[in-house]
């Protein structure tokens, strides 16, 4: 009789997501909210012109930026979402389908809102 | 008959919340922080798709006091995130053996946050020193 396929867990593949958010907070994160937080907005270092929409926007259409900013906001929610995840286990509030849903549910759905609205803001024609 | 019946160690249900456990519940909550952040760059995101002007209100919005004050805090929060983040990784990662003998767990943490000083400057002195 053939053995049926062995069930592997789907476990390594957010160990994925976590691990790379992690990693990805710890080595940029300061790095980012400096640079998008305080040097960008107030034009310490850096020309007040470099946030004109259209500059952001020839970032945003390029392919490597749509891939940064894709990761960024991504991976960024799947780290807080295991972190927040496995507090509230802790805290034992709300059931695990609903600890699961605040979480790592709302870093699906982001992770997906962001590739749309990365689609939807298009891609340079001049590239 | 003898019924068995071990010990049990006590655990309230808020041991999360007194020491020594305290330190790592706020250390676990500071992630939530990057959530926030990160919640900040989708919304330029949605307005750069509204347009140019809901750009520049979001644009405006960066640089009110504010957005000061909450970067501030998210700054905070992330410095102590990455601080505490190397302190734990020697703890979760398998034991490092050079030469015949264990790397010390002061040397990994030491080694984890250079390098990501390192990565955050480079960052920071890429877009400074990139001409706009």
């Amino acid at each position: 009789m053939p053995h049926a396929p062995e069930k592997r867990s789907n476990a390594p593949v957010f160990w994925l997501l976590f691990g790379a958010g992690g990693t990805l907070s710890a080595l940029f994160g300061v790095g980012l909210i400096l640079v998008t937080g305080f040097l960008a907005p107030q034009g310490i270092g850096i020309s007040a012109d470099a946030l004109s929409y259209e500059n952001a926007l020839a970032f945003t259409q390029n392919g490597l930026g749509k891939a940064v900013i894709w990761a960024v906001i991504s991976l960024f929610f799947w780290h807080a979402a295991e972190r927040f995840y496995l507090t509230l286990k802790d805290m034992h509030v709300f059931s695990d389908t609903g600890r699961r849903l605040l979480t790592y549910g709302v870093a699906a759905v982001v992770t997906v809102a962001t590739a749309g609205l990365l689609l939807a803001i298009g891609f340079n024609q001049t590239m | 008959m003898s019924e068995r019946r071990p010990y049990v160690r006590p655990m309230p249900r808020d041991w999360w919340a007194h020491r020594p456990f305290r330190h790592y519940t706020i250390r676990e909550l500071s992630g939530v922080t990057i959530a926030i952040y990160a919640a900040v760059l989708l919304s330029g995101l949605v307005a750069l798709l509204r347009g140019p002007e809901a750009w520049d209100a979001w644009r405006g919005w960066l640089a009110s006091p504010a957005s000061l004050v909450l970067h501030g805090a998210l700054l905070i929060a992330m410095l102590w995130h990455v601080r505490t983040w190397f302190q734990i990784l020697p703890k979760t990662m398998p034991k490092l053996i050079l030469g015949g003998t264990p790397v010390p767990q002061r040397t990994i943490t030491l080694v984890g946050t250079s390098v990501a000083v390192i990565c955050s400057s480079a960052l920071v002195a890429f877009v400074l020193w990139r001409p706009f």
